[in-house]
């Protein structure tokens, strides 16, 4: 297997589209007789719309229709379920009534002929309020107002509240997390037309079988008659896996004026109408005996979700099963704000749920007087103790003691403030990281055709990870057909049913699927050959001295072209079509891996920078090497966004966003890039999981990154930092005292 | 299209040699803001490239109607005359009305460098920039930097070091990228590379591989130069 394309590092098959500019995203598409829609959104965050001043707008050059709570078609509404394959995050429909639940919902929608005309008209519409002053804007004040309600997700083993009281040490400590806004660089965008009851929508999608059972049932027609298409997404980071309002009134609106009508969501309602990461409060218990063995932990949750839906930010589905302890709680509960509902943003629960767990488990090592790589290392779970089942797959010990080996933890002088550098004190933190992995069932397309090609089918998407790529090597190992000749298409309904494009879950989720039908398809092509017009006539197609390999069928010495075959009976392909299961459960499937962060500070003009990331990652098989290396630094990347930057602020009185917009809404530029990035992937095939091994890797990277920062804070600062994002204000009380150079 | 780009030797010389267009580009040198004298071979290869297209449709002749004002661009070498409202922003225009859809909208308020463009071959965010004012202007999108099927330097790196992932910076990366790289007064070490290329936002966070692409591509274009 040493010269497999399976593992080899080939660059992307779309690679020249998006580097000419070709690729076409969901706004690039421009059909016939167009029209544009501009949103008008609300400015209050709780209340009740009390009337339109429409007539401005209306005598706005170019304008269409305007559509609103009393001009909107009657919709029904999507039962959610991912088994029905009709998930949405806010169940609540566009202008279902005047109602308003958050700032930045849809009011009213303009539709003018050009988008300079939508966008003038709409900023004419007026619209008044009854504003509630009762508005929920931050996680205190929904527990305050009414509380708590019970999430899911939770584990309890042992007793952990009995084992605390008396432990030889213990920490009770409280970590808070901000909302965080996925920020994808493609804003939402939908185009959508409608010919007969048939509807076509472009869409900037993770999920575009999703999409089409949810519009299946809000308008009411047949899956058949709706085709979503999203070859290429401007990423998504779990903000386009389940279709928003948006997608609702474009589509509405393009039935109702009659064309075809495109909608961009833009920035500023990218923080609000197309979901984000909830704020979070986690209470961490932990006790050790004298050794520092872990005796007692409890994670207790808290997130906000909004008043129309319940998402739960599973904070604690890490700690369930990454360190050994008999006596464990996980607990997630939920608590309504007047925001849009949040929804699942890169590593979802374990993101924020490991920067506490992570930071903890820091905390807990120096109480108990051990170095915090040993600490890990002592305590570390062998099996998955939540399920009882054995891990499939789990080098976390490798990939902790190879990164620290290439960090150079063993230098790590403990005392906090020691390591210095002229002006700067440098510190060194870690953090483990961790995420399940999940495979789904899954349907793919192989035509092996007479042109010498082969062309695949499957409606997952490619949202930058590089699917498309690993997708044609899986093919290209089976057949022997160079990269060049397979084409693959994805992202569109009308290609057999594929899985949402998150959670880690496509790679090991479609190749299976992908390599199924190549082998059905070399079956057909078998079949052909052993016909009575074939060259191997009378041949057992089943037997094992008929073989494919490198294009070619061979049997006792004779070898045939696969082209050929096809040629010689005038036929245009052999395909193979599959449909994969999902994964069993005789094991606790999970990837692992370990960050190591050296951070400096200069207190002198309060400077704080990530100078040095380490990163071992134990994800199974690597299918593509350059595309999986960056799927995690990338996830570092913006693991140090989360640590340093992100943060949505409401303002307190109102529920109003204030940093709606990229500028004030820091995310990570070029400059903030640590000049040392070096990730390790540990690549143990994981054939208990799946035929190619592989786990999944988009998530993983991003886990335990904002705890290996702080950890690496505390080191160099003596500060512990429990609520995110690290500002540099937050370290500027009681500065070190600075050695001169 | 072929995985290899050979750009060994591709000065303009070599590439006098395959287009006819190269004294059409000399000929139009005197009347263009190009600076000739000091942009690399490659900026005046793409400039060069452009010379030979014809002007495409849409092309509004009529007179504008009332609150419109009549504008020439030449995008990528291709003279337009257009007429456009003075709301009308450059870069919903040249993806709504040219259909040149590869310079992308990230946020439509000079955020995040995905609308990056050329004009007169200065990097400009094309979302904060009303059409109206670049009657006259010559622009170059990432339409225009490949020659025909041969990529532009800065092209090649970008796919040979996966210098992105989802792709919807790349546009904006790419055309920042070749105006840093023809800019002297933007050192060339790493740090002032990434310092430059700070104004272009990419979420995917593959800005290791697009400083990578951006190294390697200076060496290609300095040696076509
Ligand atoms: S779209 Fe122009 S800077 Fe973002
Ligand atoms: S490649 Fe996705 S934003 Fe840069």
């Amino acid at each position: 297997m040493s010269d497999s394309i399976i593992g080899a590092g080939p660059k992307r098959i779309d690679g020249q589209r998006k580097v000419t500019g070709a690729a076409p995203y969901a706004a690039d598409h421009h059909p016939d007789n167009m029209a544009y829609g501009y949103g008008v959104f609300s400015t209050i965050a709780r209340g009740t719309v009390t009337g339109l001043d429409l007539d401005a707008a209306r005598q706005s050059p170019g304008v269409i229709d305007i559509f609103h709570h009393d001009h909107f078609p009657e919709l029904h509404r999507s039962p959610s379920s991912m088994a029905q394959g009709n998930k949405v995050e806010e169940t609540r429909l566009p202008f279902e009534d005047n109602q308003v639940h958050y700032e930045g919902q849809f009011v009213a929608l303009v539709v003018a002929d050009t988008f300079e005309n939508a966008r003038a008209a709409a900023r004419k519409v007026g619209v008044s309020y009854q504003r509630d002053d009762n508005a929920i804007a931050n996680l205190d004040q929904g527990v305050k107002a009414h509380g708590t309600q019970k999430g899911q997700g939770n584990h309890e083993r042992g007793d952990a509240a009995g084992n605390f009281d008396g432990a030889a040490h213990s920490i009770d400590v409280t970590y808070t997390t901000p909302v965080e806004n996925h920020n994808p660089m493609e804003m939402h965008a939908s185009v959508a037309s409608w010919e007969g009851d048939r509807l076509t929508i472009f869409e900037s999608s993770q999920g575009v079988v999703q999409q089409r059972g949810a519009l299946s049932k809000i308008f009411g027609i047949p899956q058949e008659h709706i085709r979503v298409e999203s070859p290429f997404i401007g990423s998504g980071f779990g903000s386009k896996l389940w279709m928003w309002p948006h997608a609702v009134a474009v589509s509405a609106a393009a039935r109702e004026i009659g064309r075809p009508v495109q909608l961009v969501v833009p920035r500023q309602q990218m923080f609000t109408t197309t979901g984000h990461r909830p704020e979070t409060r986690q209470r961490m218990r932990l006790a050790t005996d004298e050794r520092g063995r872990l005796v007692s932990l409890r994670h207790e949750s808290i997130n906000t979700t909004s008043f129309t839906d319940q998402y739960v930010e599973t904070c604690g589905s890490v700690t369930k099963s990454l360190y050994s302890c008999p006596n464990l709680l996980v607990s997630h509960e939920t608590t309504r704000v007047n925001r849009g509902t949040p929804t699942s943003m890169r590593a979802p629960g374990a993101a924020p749920g490991l920067f506490a767990l992570e930071s903890a488990i820091d905390e807990m090592a120096l109480a108990a007087g051990v170095d915090p790589l040993e600490f890990r290392m002592n305590n570390y779970a062998t099996r998955d103790e939540s399920q009882d089942l054995d891990f499939s797959s789990n080098h976390i010990r490798e990939a902790t003691e190879k990164a620290a080996e290439k960090f150079g933890w063993q230098d790590r002088n403990p005392e906090v403030g020691s390591m210095r550098d002229g002006h700067e004190i440098i510190g060194y933190g870690m953090a483990a990281c961790n995420w399940e992995a999940i495979k789904r069932e899954c349907e793919a397309r192989v035509s092996l055709r007479a042109d010498g090609t082969a062309y695949v089918t499957c409606a997952t998407q490619d949202i930058g990870t590089g699917t498309y790529t690993i997708i044609a090597q899986t093919v290209s190992e089976l057949t022997g057909l160079p990269l060049e000749k397979i084409t693959v298409r994805l992202g569109d309904t009308s290609y057999p049913k594929g899985p949402i494009s998150g959670g880690s879950w496509t790679t090991a989720t479609t190749l299976p699927a992908i390599a199924a039908a190549t082998r059905e398809a070399i079956k057909e092509l078998k079949g052909y050959a052993t016909g009575e017009k074939g060259d191997f006539a009378g041949v057992d197609s089943d037997s094992d001295s008929l073989t494919f390999e490198n294009g070619q069928l061979t049997h006792d010495g004779q070898s045939v072209d696969y082209v050929d075959v096809l040629k010689g009976q005038k036929l245009a392909s052999a395909d193979g079509h599959a449909h994969t299961q999902g994964a069993d459960d005789k094991y606790s499937y999970r990837s692992f891996g370990a960050h190591f962060v050296e951070v400096r500070w200069d207190p002198g003009i309060s400077n704080l920078r990530v100078s040095r990331v380490v990163s071992a990652i134990d994800v199974g098989r690597v299918i593509n090497s350059m595309t999986a290396r960056n799927q995690v630094e990338g996830a570092i990347v913006m693991g140090l966004g989360m640590a340093h930057f992100e943060a949505t602020e409401y303002d307190a009185r109102n529920g109003r966003p204030v940093n709606n917009n990229y500028a004030e809404y820091v995310v990570p530029v070029h400059a903030d890039q640590p000049p040392e990035v070096d990730v390790i992937l540990l690549d143990y095939p994981d054939l208990a999981f799946n035929e190619f091994g592989a786990r999944g890797i988009g998530e993983i990277g991003i886990t335990g990154m904002a705890a290996a920062v702080a950890n690496a804070v505390y080191h160099a600062t003596g500060k512990r930092i429990r609520d995110l994002p690290i500002f540099k204000e937050k370290l500027m009380e009681n500065v070190p005292e600075v050695q001169s150079a | 299209m072929s995985d290899h780009h050979n750009n060994e030797g591709l000065g303009v010389e070599t590439f006098d040699a395959r287009s006819p267009s190269r004294r059409r580009f000399l000929k139009t040198m005197g009347a263009s803001s190009l600076a000739a004298a000091t942009a690399p071979a490659w900026a005046q290869i793409a400039q060069a490239g452009q010379q030979q297209k014809e002007p495409v449709e849409p092309r509004d002749d009529g007179a504008p109607a009332e609150g419109e004002q009549q504008i020439q661009l030449t995008v990528n070498g291709v003279a337009h005359t257009l007429n456009v409202k003075p709301n009308a922003v450059l870069l919903d225009v040249l993806r709504d009305r040219l259909m040149l859809t590869g310079t992308k909208k990230g946020c439509d308020q000079g955020q995040c460098g995905a609308c990056t463009l050329l004009v007169n071959d200065t990097a400009i965010n094309s979302c904060l920039s009303l059409a109206v004012s670049h009657d006259g202007d010559e622009i170059t999108t990432i339409e225009g930097l490949s020659q025909g099927d041969e990529l532009h330097p800065v092209q090649v790196a970008f796919w040979a070091h996966d210098a992105y992932q989802c792709g919807y910076c790349t546009s904006g990366q790419i055309m920042s990228a070749v105006a840093i790289l023809n800019d002297d007064n933007i050192g060339s070490d790493d740090a002032s590379v990434r310092e430059a290329m700070s104004g272009n936002i990419c979420r995917c966070g593959a800005y290791k591989n697009i400083l990578a692409a951006v190294q390697d591509a200076r060496g290609k274009m300095e040696g076509a130069s």
